[in-house]
């Protein structure tokens, strides 16, 4: 007995919304962006093809560079504070086993409100608590004898960006460890117990290689979050002083936006969003191969 | 090597309305293999808990060799243990994960690599000892859980609590092997939690059966299987379970046993015989092939009686519906369900 498979071609039909959502919120816009990349469009109905020029011209433009450099370095920073920050917040919860839940929920709720609260009001509450003249953070710090103004210092600007973020996002990444710590069977904990395992132990042996799973989502998230970082620094410094602040996103949109140049801008969006999905594929295949070997 | 005492041993857990456990006696001998045998919900994972020290008794004691453990951490306790599940370290290859232990509680580097090769040796872990544990298969996980169990060669007393679950069934017979010669051959002391009667009966050199009633026999698995103490022990042990009639139903009765009585019989202790000429007679309503022995079919026939049901060991064919005579060999006696001795007849 033989079974022939039916076909049957208006099957396709079926998956035409599905293809149709997909184009038109993401494959058209984007080459949309890779069209306007390749001319020079002075209005829309002067424009020449320029070929690769505006990837040339971009990628040459010492600004673009600057903002570059400045990106990949609060990205790192902001990884380096926030994902053992939050291994540590998470480790110093009480397990819900312990007790009754009742601190755990509560510490829960507390930790998500950061992550609650609107982009453009997290870098305004900044704003206001990090000002030296009436900012509760600001004075505190100049009261220490510590001279702190954000404004005017660029050191200052980043450190207080720094703060912001981590204060913002270390939550997300101690909610997920949490999540992973509790999904680990106690016992793991109990044998490495017996076995003499000290506190740093356990945490090498059985918490971290169990947690590795949520900790590469926590660092992919993260990392494509701080590289996309816009609202935030924009409502605090302004990319300011100078430019001190100005990462690849806020220069990308004073060119679009306000300086109306479409086709360098595409050509930028093009090589920013390039640049994102590198990252996250080299940290992605680099852990997951280290597994596998 | 340790002997282990349990010394009325009570515990309830907070809130409940009784106690999980109360008034456990129980010796273990030093380097015996101990079974606590006992369907869910008998109180072995709790009783397991109290010897490893996740918990407290609520009264009574826990003796290691006459030393009061019973409040002591767990890691103060000299302890070993085997889970349901493979628990290991999984950065670590086979070798690291056995000298893990030793490392921690300060041997030699020496002694460590001495007693890694010794124990790979006992379970052929030799050719696994570099691999990374990550690629092992799930009996063999197990196998190097076990070997960490056992690598500490001064540890009081080694915990298992139902190893064999998480294995494959086909591979289940050789990990039992396995515990068994590595307990012999290094003498240690093993407590083995299981549901499972031919694991403990097979494993261990004394069984303690586990009931919500505490423990109702400690003995070989020879005595529980013949000569159970309880009804609900000769129930629970055996395949099918020991069958009880009543002494009042037979239809001849030996002048020493009264009628008050209940008898216990096992499937090769009685046999088939024409009818009128056993102790009792019944129609055969179940036959179980169980394979072939010389030819022949064997299988066990289940027969009811004015006296109760009897399952009768077979060979040869037997007819579904026919009136068969039983005659037994042997019994165990119980009165008030509770074993007053054995009569051969």
């Amino acid at each position: 007995m033989s079974f022939s498979r039916p076909y049957d071609n208006r099957a396709w039909l079926g998956v035409l919304p599905v293809l149709l959502l997909v184009a038109f919120s993401g494959v058209i816009p984007l080459m949309t962006v890779v069209n306007y990349s390749v001319q020079d469009i002075l209005d829309f109905n002067s424009r020449y093809f320029v070929g690769l020029d505006w990837y040339r011209e971009t990628l040459g433009d010492p600004r673009f560079l600057d903002a570059f450099i400045r990106q990949l370095g609060f990205s790192a920073t902001i990884l380096a504070i926030e994902i053992p920050l939050g291994l540590l917040v998470a480790r110093g919860m009480p397990r819900p086993s312990t007790n009754r839940g009742l601190t755990t929920s509560l510490l829960l709720v507390l930790l998500a409100i950061p992550l609650l609260i609107p982009w453009n009001v997290v870098g305004t509450i900044w704003q206001i608590y990090a000002r030296s003249d009436i900012g509760l953070l600001g004075v505190f710090v100049n009261a220490l004898g510590i001279s702190y103004n954000y404004a005017s210092d660029p050191l200052h600007a980043w450190i207080t960006l720094v703060a912001m973020d981590v204060w913002h996002w270390t939550s997300l990444v101690a909610l997920l460890a949490f999540a992973g710590l509790t999904a680990i069977n106690p016992a793991y904990y109990q044998a490495a117990e017996l076995d003499g395992a000290n506190a740093w132990q356990t945490f090498r042996y059985v918490e971290l290689p169990k947690l590795k799973g949520v900790l590469i989502i926590a660092v992919l998230l993260r990392l494509m979050d701080s590289f996309m970082i816009y609202t935030e620094p924009f409502v605090l410094t302004g990319g300011g002083p100078g430019n001190a602040t100005t990462f690849l996103s806020q220069y990308l949109t004073t060119m679009a936006v306000g300086q109306f140049d479409l086709g360098p801008a595409a050509a930028f969006s093009v090589i920013y969003f390039l640049f994102i999905l590198l990252f996250c594929w080299l940290f992605y295949s680099s852990v997951v191969q280290k597994a596998d070997a | 090597m340790t002997r282990i005492a349990i010394e009325d041993l009570a515990f309830r857990y907070p809130g409940a309305p009784s106690d999980t456990l109360s008034s456990l006696q129980l010796e273990i001998c030093s380097g015996e293999a101990h079974a606590l045998l006992g369907a869910s919900g008998a109180g072995k994972t709790t009783l397991l808990n109290l010897l490893s020290g996740l918990l407290r008794p609520s009264s009574g004691r826990i003796l290691f060799d006459g030393k009061d453990v019973s409040n002591l951490a767990p890691k103060l306790r000299n302890i070993a243990q085997v889970f349901q599940f493979p628990v290991l370290y999984d950065a670590m290859n086979v070798a690291n994960n056995l000298a893990f232990p030793l490392r921690n509680f300060g041997f030699a580097p020496s002694d460590i690599e001495s007693r890694v090769a010794r124990i790979a040796d006992e379970l052929d872990l030799r050719s696994a000892l570099d691999r990374k544990v990550s690629g092992l298969s799930l009996f063999e996980k197990q196998l190097v859980s076990v070997g960490k169990a056992l690598i500490r060669p001064n540890v009081d007393v080694v915990l298992l609590d139902e190893p064999l679950t998480a294995v494959e069934p086909h591979r289940k017979w050789q990990l039992r092997q396995s515990l068994k010669r590595v307990q012999v051959d290094l003498g240690v002391t093993m407590i083995y939690v299981t549901h499972d009667q031919t694991e403990a009966l097979t494993f261990a050199d004394r069984v303690s059966v586990l009931t919500v009633d505490g423990i109702l026999q400690t003995a070989t698995p020879e005595a529980i299987y013949a000569e159970p103490s309880f009804e609900a022990v000769g129930s629970f042990v055996g395949s099918p379970g020991m069958d009880f009639v009543n002494v009042a139903g037979l239809s001849r009765v030996p002048s020493n046993l009264d009628a008050s009585q209940k008898l216990g019989l096992r499937p090769e202790w009685v046999e088939l015989c024409v009818p009128g000429d056993g102790m009792t007679a019944g129609v055969c309503d179940d036959i179980v092939v169980l394979g072939t022995a010389f030819g022949e079919r064997v299988g066990i026939a289940t027969v009811t009686t004015p006296a109760g049901t009897i399952n009768v060991r077979t060979s040869g064919d037997v007819a579904l519906g026919t009136q068969l005579g039983i005659r037994f060999k042997r019994a165990a006696v119980y009165r008030d369900t509770a074993l007053v001795g054995s009569h051969e007849f």
